[in-house]
């Protein structure tokens, strides 16, 4: 009886679906179309992006038009079909990882547990291994003779308008975090794929705002909120008061100075949004205590490169933006600032895209002579590389105490940590900066370390919940330091790491600050001739700078 | 022999159903019921964390206010998932009949059943709790976009900042001498 009450419980509940991605299954995958509705799909491209990405010199954005995800007509261009599979059959020939990657997936399902978006959606679709799926059963069906000769029986699916769907819900269910990749035997790089489809669905004219935006801005002004060159410039000199008014010590800092030893380039949110604008003051604090002989630039105003999210043409323009930056400054090298897909497009496609750098000199330290051997190739190294091996060789003075109100733990952003492989930097960093940080669960950290859940352009806020449930394995281990630890500060060395955790902490866990590594840097840095203002602590009590640079005075 | 005692002898049992039964709600639920720790199985860890704690609470006669905490733990997930309202609590109610169930398959302690009136009257508590948990962690959220909005890059790109202002024609870049 209490069974069958149990039953009618079950069924007494609204059924079906409700916000996201489409219905109860049961039928086969193939068989389940996506059903879009407001709040599981990001906005489209504005038209006049496209028009302004396609008028591009190299760009290919074509099929500007007004159109949206949950209406039945995509308005897509009649040869729709062909244009697909041709731009496939050209990247097959042209990446032969991708060839790779559609032919050697033996199914065996590691991937399938380890993607953040299935972990917070239990959504099938969102197990890499099926996301993947989604391209390689088109791929067998045309271009493998098993798919030609037997269809659906071999995995192989024909290429129609409710396939193209799911390949637009699923690759923006994807931050190309390449966690899944760590896990895969074979080592495919579902990332990849994603890449793949989101270039195939571009070259039919579908793509999001919140990508197309920011890259055209980019590609026009220099930085994502196509801010210009003087608005970037007077932040930077408000920044710098800023830190002059809390450690009385002048920054002087530069623009567009040409025979400076050093380029530096950091994401553009890290010098117009908060918590970003603090990690900003810690670079200037840093270079201004060692002497570094630098200059920013307002060409070469944005580190971030949402061409990667986009296609490869993209990528590579945005990124020879700042080499171009670099010879015409006739600089030595770039340090690059706390960005993270910035540092997947230098470490892993710079190189075939826009590189050698080679009017650029290996990078070698001014002040301690380590020469950054790693960056041989790209003439970049990473800010946290960069104040490492200050530490290490004891050439700036750090007192942890000044971070006191701190309890740090440490999220390593997806591409530095797994594309660049920088692991230890910031910890060692966040050793001598910092009292105490806390490390959180061992399967949720370096290589294995769980996405934001908003990364590659998915940080829009149309899409919150999507976004709370991609982050929530990120969140849930960071709720569980809080518990253990009294952890505070969740600290990263990205900047959409530093705008989405943000947003995922004030869901997750309140009360939980987001920051980056060299904000506490620059907290904890004893600076010549400085003379530190006083403010209020949470208690009331007059200290000096209590809470470091976010200290009101 | 007493309820007390039933409780204790059939916890793991009901609990487990419990759990089962919650987990059921998701698409592809095989992951969440077998995964291995809280941190790479999130919904499954939590959900069993949660359910566990609540059941030992709902058979104690705890404060309700008790109830919160590992309700929270369960409900902020479900709030933001593709659950409507009655779908996302729903599985709160379910410890009742399963209970039941499992009592009535047992010749011994059926006779206790009819002593189950705290027990569910505590679940219907921790219902109603779990609805305001809901609305709570969904105001939560819209709070959350809002601040995004109010402090994102909006108001650097869409309002009426000057340097926006500047940016008429979208098309051209504009000249600036360095």
């Amino acid at each position: 009886m209490a069974l069958a009450k149990l039953e009618q419980l079950s069924k007494s509940v609204v059924q079906g679906p409700s916000l996201a991605t489409g219905a109860v299954p049961t039928k086969d995958w193939m068989d389940t179309p996506v059903i879009f509705k407001e709040g599981n799909f990001a906005y489209p491209a504005k038209k006049e992006k496209v028009e302004y990405l396609d008028s591009q010199e190299g760009l290919s954005f074509p099929n500007a038009r007004i159109w949206s995800p949950d209406e039945d007509d995509w308005k897509l261009p009649e040869d729709w079909q062909e244009t697909i599979l041709k731009g496939l059959k050209e990247r097959l020939d042209k990446f032969r990882s991708l060839k790779i990657f559609m032919d050697c997936c033996v199914r065996c399902g590691a991937c399938a547990d380890k993607c953040h978006f299935f972990l917070g959606t239990g959504d099938p679709k969102n197990m890499p291994v099926l996301r993947a799926e989604l391209l390689r059963s088109v791929y067998r069906n045309d271009f493998t003779l098993a798919g030609k000769l037997f269809g659906k029986m071999a995995g192989g699916r024909e290429m129609t308008v409710g396939v193209l769907k799911e390949w637009f819900m699923y690759s923006y269910q994807c931050t190309e975090c390449r966690r899944c990749s760590v896990f895969c035997p074979y080592g495919i790089d579902t990332a990849e794929v994603t890449m793949m489809i989101r270039e195939l669905l571009h070259t039919v004219g579908i793509g999001i705002n919140w990508i197309l935006e920011p890259a055209s801005n980019s590609n026009r002004t220099g930085n994502h909120m196509g801010l210009q060159p003087h608005t970037f410039k007077d932040n930077v000199d408000f920044l710098a008061e800023d830190v002059e008014n809390l450690t009385g010590v002048k920054i002087n800092h530069s623009f567009n100075r040409k025979g400076a030893e050093v380029l530096f380039i950091t994401p553009s949110a890290d010098v117009f949004a908060e918590p970003g604008l603090y990690t900003a003051m810690g670079y200037l604090a840093l270079f201004e205590q060692i002497g570094l002989d630098y200059t920013w630039s307002t060409y070469a105003s944005e580190g971030g490169n949402f061409g990667l999210f986009t296609n490869n043409e993209l990528m590579k323009k945005l990124n020879a933006k700042m080499y171009a930056e670099a010879k015409r400054l006739g600089v030595k090298y770039i340090i690059g600032g706390e960005c993270g897909h910035m540092w997947r497009v230098v470490h892993q496609y710079m190189d075939t895209m826009n590189g050698p750098a080679d009017f650029l000199e290996v990078p070698r330290s001014p002040i301690t002579g380590t020469v950054f051997d790693n960056a041989r190739s790209t003439k970049m190294i990473h800010i946290s590389e960069f104040t490492a091996d200050l530490i290490r060789h004891g050439k700036i003075k750090l007192d942890p105490s000044r971070n006191k109100n701190v309890r740090a733990t440490y999220h390593d952003s997806c591409n530095p940590a797994r594309a660049m492989g920088l692991l230890d930097e910031p910890r060692y960093i966040l050793d001598h900066v910092v009292p105490e940080w806390f490390e959180m669960p061992e399967n949720t950290i370096r290589e294995q370390t769980f996405c934001c859940g908003s990364g590659t352009g998915l940080n829009t806020d149309e899409i919150m919940e999507l976004r709370m449930r991609a982050g929530l394995p990120r969140a849930n281990a960071v709720k569980h330091v809080i518990d253990k630890h009294d952890v505070n500060m969740l600290s990263c060395v990205c900047a959409i790491d530093r705008a989405t955790l943000s947003s995922l902490m004030g869901y997750w866990n309140p009360g939980c600050d987001v920051c980056g590594v060299s904000e506490l840097v620059g907290n904890a840095l004893v600076m010549d001739n400085e003379k530190r203002a006083m403010g209020y602590d949470a208690e009331g009590n007059e200290s000096e700078l209590p809470d470091g640079f976010r200290t009101m005075v | 022999m007493d309820l007390a005692e039933a409780f204790r002898n059939y916890e793991d049992k009901i609990v487990e159903q419990w759990v089962d039964y919650t987990l059921s709600s998701y698409k592809s639920s095989t992951f969440f019921k077998k995964g291995p720790d809280k941190f790479s199985n999130p919904v499954g860890g939590n959900t069993r964390e949660a359910l566990g704690r609540l059941f030992k609470l709902l058979t104690k006669n705890a404060d309700p206010k008790e109830f919160v905490e590992p309700l929270d733990q369960i409900m902020r997930i479900r709030s933001i998932q593709e659950f409507s309202a009655s779908e996302a609590v729903a599985p709160i109610h379910a410890v009742k009949h399963i209970t039941r169930e499992i009592l009535a398959k047992d010749s011994e302690r059926k006779q206790f059943i009819a002593d189950l009136y705290d027990f569910e009257f505590a679940v219907d508590m921790a219902v109603l709790a779990a609805f305001d948990l809901y609305m709570q962690c969904r105001e939560q959220l819209y709070k959350v976009r809002v601040k995004e909005i109010k402090t994102g890059t909006v108001i650097l790109t869409d309002s009426k900042c000057p340097s926006n202002l500047l940016n008429k024609d979208k098309g051209d870049p504009v000249q600036i001498q360095v």
